[in-house]
């Protein structure tokens, strides 16, 4: 028995699914074997040290008291925020109608659907009861809670992104059109709330403030535009599907996107370093000073450097305005925002909030990943990864004809046209009054 | 190995006591009043002495066994009480807190001498005790820090195991040797249930909430674990309670921290730490009754809290801090 799946048939039989498959392995190049082969070897060592996460309160991970989000949270936030910066990009093709950033919509989509799932597993595998949270969520929740609140966008928005990919891949233009929007919608709301998650604590002053959630978004900006930059580099350089209007139209896109990303960030790096530095605030000026100066600072420097001022000169030079200067943007952009979210969970437990076991309190709380956190956090760019490589290759992935930007319903887009014909005819041929009439009488006077 | 031959004691056997009880009727031909025995013609060639050999017989042992043991229990209760009268010599403290619950009438605060305490770490380990809070220091509910100040005006802080092993008096730590260090002291630490609790806020499921009594707890059947309470605390009280070994609750994986010993106070106990400690540098009571502990000591002695600047309105305080900037 066979399916068909995006023109392609399917064997459901496990006897034929493996006939398949030994058929498809024979076909596949040597090259992508071998990334494969790279990739699941990651997945394998991740899946080891996840099992070693299963019982709640095991201590796998490098984590303490004074020091308790590791680099599973910043492995979730990057995830997370790449999500939604996939999706604030795209929009502008997809919900906005530019025709520029149309290439891009299948592929962000794919790539945001991967990049959220992968988020969620990493995060189920850093909390201690991810079942009950899931229950806890739904039967008892707190409103009051930032995280409560991020949990609800991000899972409304992985709805929205998989009704966006069905009705993309099986033409449903309406359900898409109203999918687009809500995620897009989504992409805004989920990575602020994020933000907020962080901004609200005001036990950690480097994470504090209003700004946090601003940041936040242009970062979410800034990973999802550098995916997608390095993503498109990729499919130029393959010229895989759709790769012509990936060159004429989806690479100078993503340059616009990574160039307003880039400088955003930089703003609000500018902003936050002279707060820090001016503040009185312990927490705040020492996570500060940690960047700078302290041991953060060596990833700090290059990640500014490297991950912000490089591309930023790439993408601005005439010179390197190409395909391979703005993949090399992008990923420099992007490997710039996995250190940076390192450092942004880092900076703000650094300083330590009490001297308990054995801390004193002028020094900088210390924290050493541990190889199962490595090993998830690996598994989980192979994740995405292996699977987006299977659907690059067994997915059609060329733009999709399905919209030309979102329509409103047709009773509200003829509204305001409605209206004004109403009022047009109420001016032009206004009732008749009795002053009307006395008028109308003089004046017909001889 | 006791050998119940062996005679430890070479006088013999003190007896008065034992006329008392009245001898069993199934044994009359035994004397209720034994004479004491000579040990001279009853020893043993090796010098020791048999029961027998003393005119005691197994009756009446046992019979003895089963009227010391509710005496010793006893005296073990009286002995309690009579520590409770002294501990922390706070005479009030004596009395139980509460006579029948009702949380909505309560308002427990807390009060920490600095001036007192010597930092002796004995609350720590009573904590740990009482709570099953695990071996390693990392996780505390409560410890002693200790406050070095320098004479520039520097406070050095640290807590080597968080101090449950006790700190030399008066010395400062082996980093500040040579340094001009014009005061120590230990400060207590533990939950400051707040009133305006960060943590209870930020909790996703509602496990972290305040009871009508101001004290917060955590409900371990629906803690997630997410570490987001722990992060959010300005004053660094909770940890995620590691799996094996003590356990609070015998949950691993959730929240935990300083509760006041709730399922102390609310049956008319103090804090397993207020009666471990030897000095009466901790004070525990009613904020609403005028006449407890710690409105009393609130009343007369100079208080402060931790980090005040945060709003957070902290329901432990500090007597002996007045001075120092806060960390």
């Amino acid at each position: 028995m066979t399916v068909t799946v995006a023109g392609r048939e399917v064997a459901l039989s496990p006897r034929l699914a493996y006939r398949a498959l030994v058929a498809e392995v024979e076909r596949t190049p040597r090259v992508l074997k071998v990334w494969y082969s790279f990739l699941l070897a990651l997945m394998a060592l991740g899946a080891v040290g996840a099992a070693f996460t299963l019982a709640p309160g095991t201590e796998v991970f490098g984590t303490t008291p004074s020091f308790e989000w590791g680099i599973l949270i910043s492995a979730y936030v990057f995830f997370a925020i790449t999500t939604s910066g996939l999706c604030l990009g795209s929009s502008l093709g997809t919900v906005f109608g530019i025709d520029m950033f149309r290439p891009l919509e299948k592929r962000h989509a794919i790539l945001a659907v991967l990049s959220l799932t992968t988020a969620f597993g990493i995060i189920a595998l850093d909390l201690h009861y991810p079942v009950r949270m899931a229950f806890g969520a739904v039967f008892n929740p707190s409103f009051s809670s930032p995280m409560w609140w991020m949990g609800a966008f991000y899972a409304a928005y992985l709805v929205f992104l998989l009704i966006e990919v069905w009705s993309m891949f099986f033409g449903h233009d309406d359900v898409h059109r109203y999918a687009c929007l809500a995620s897009s919608c989504t992409a805004v709301l989920a990575p602020s709330t994020l933000g907020a998650v962080f901004g609200v604590l005001f036990a950690r002053g480097f994470w504090y403030g209003l700004f946090t959630p601003i940041a936040m978004l242009v970062t979410a900006l800034l990973a999802g535009s550098a995916l997608l930059g390095m993503v498109f580099y990729f499919v130029v350089r393959f010229e895989l599907a759709g790769f012509e209007r990936g060159r004429t139209l989806a690479i100078p896109a993503i340059r616009i996107l990574l160039a307003v990303a880039l400088v955003g960030s930089l703003v609000l790096l500018g902003r936050g370093l002279l707060v820090g530095l001016t503040s009185e605030d312990l927490a705040l000026h020492g996570g500060t000073m940690a960047l700078l100066s302290g041991p953060l600072a060596i990833p700090f420097w290059i990640r500014l450097v490297g991950g912000l001022a490089i591309p930023l000169v790439l993408i601005a030079l005439p010179a390197t305005r190409t395909v391979s200067g703005t993949g090399i943007a992008a990923g420099l952009a992007f490997v710039g925002v996995i250190v940076d979210r390192l450092l942004f969970v880092s900076a703000g437990q650094i300083i330590p909030t009490t001297a308990v076991g054995g801390v004193v309190s002028d020094p900088y709380v210390a924290y050493t990943p541990s190889l199962v956190e490595i090993s998830i956090v690996l598994a989980a760019f192979a994740f995405v990864a292996f699977v987006y490589t299977l659907a690059e290759r067994y997915l059609d992935l060329r733009e999709a004809e399905v919209h030309m930007g979102f329509h409103l319903p047709r009773v509200v887009a003829t509204a305001p046209e409605r209206l004004r014909t109403r009022w047009a005819a109420r001016r032009v041929a206004p009732a008749p009054t009795p002053a009307d009439a006395v008028e109308e009488t003089v004046c017909g006077e001889p | 190995m006791i050998d119940v031959n062996e005679r430890l004691d070479p006088e013999p056997p003190a007896v008065p006591a034992v006329p008392a009880v009245p001898a069993p009727p199934a044994v009359p031909a035994v004397p209720a009043v034994p004479a004491p025995p000579d040990p001279g013609p009853d020893s043993l060639p090796d010098g020791r002495v048999s029961l027998s050999y003393a005119g005691v017989s197994r009756r009446q042992l046992l019979t003895l066994g089963a009227v010391a043991v509710p005496c010793l229990a006893g005296a073990t209760v009286l002995f309690d009480w009579l520590s409770g009268l002294t501990d922390g010599g706070v005479a009030a403290n004596a009395e139980p807190i509460v006579a029948r619950y009702d949380p909505a009438v309560h308002r427990w605060g807390f009060v920490v001498d600095t001036n007192t305490c010597i930092g002796c770490g004995l609350c720590g380990v009573a904590c740990k005790a009482e709570n099953h809070v695990p071996k390693d220091p990392e996780y505390a509910r409560t410890w002693v820090e200790r406050h070095t100040t320098t004479s520039d005006g520097t406070v050095h802080v640290d807590s080597p195991d968080g101090g449950i092993d006790g700190y030399e008096p008066g010395a400062p730590p082996a980093t500040l040797a040579g340094s001009s260090v014009t005061d120590v002291r230990f400060v207590a630490r533990l939950c400051m249930q707040c009133e305006n609790s960060p943590c209870t806020g930020v909790c996703p499921v509602g496990a972290t909430y305040r009871t009508p009594d101001g004290i917060i707890l955590v409900d371990e059947e629906r803690c997630i674990g997410c570490g987001y309470c722990v992060v959010a605390c300005p004053y660094g009280a909770r940890y995620i309670v590691p799996a094996g070994g003590d356990m609070p609750r015998g949950v691993a994986g959730v929240a935990d921290k300083c509760t006041f010993c709730y399922h102390r106070i609310t049956t008319g106990r103090r804090p397993a730490c207020v009666e471990a400690c030897p000095v009466g540098a901790r004070t525990f009571g009613d904020l609403n009754d005028p006449a407890s502990p710690v409105s009393v000591a609130l009343r007369e002695k100079p208080t402060k809290t931790l980090k005040s600047d945060l709003g957070t309105k902290p329901r432990v305080f500090y007597v002996g801090l007045e001075g120092e900037v806060d960390a």
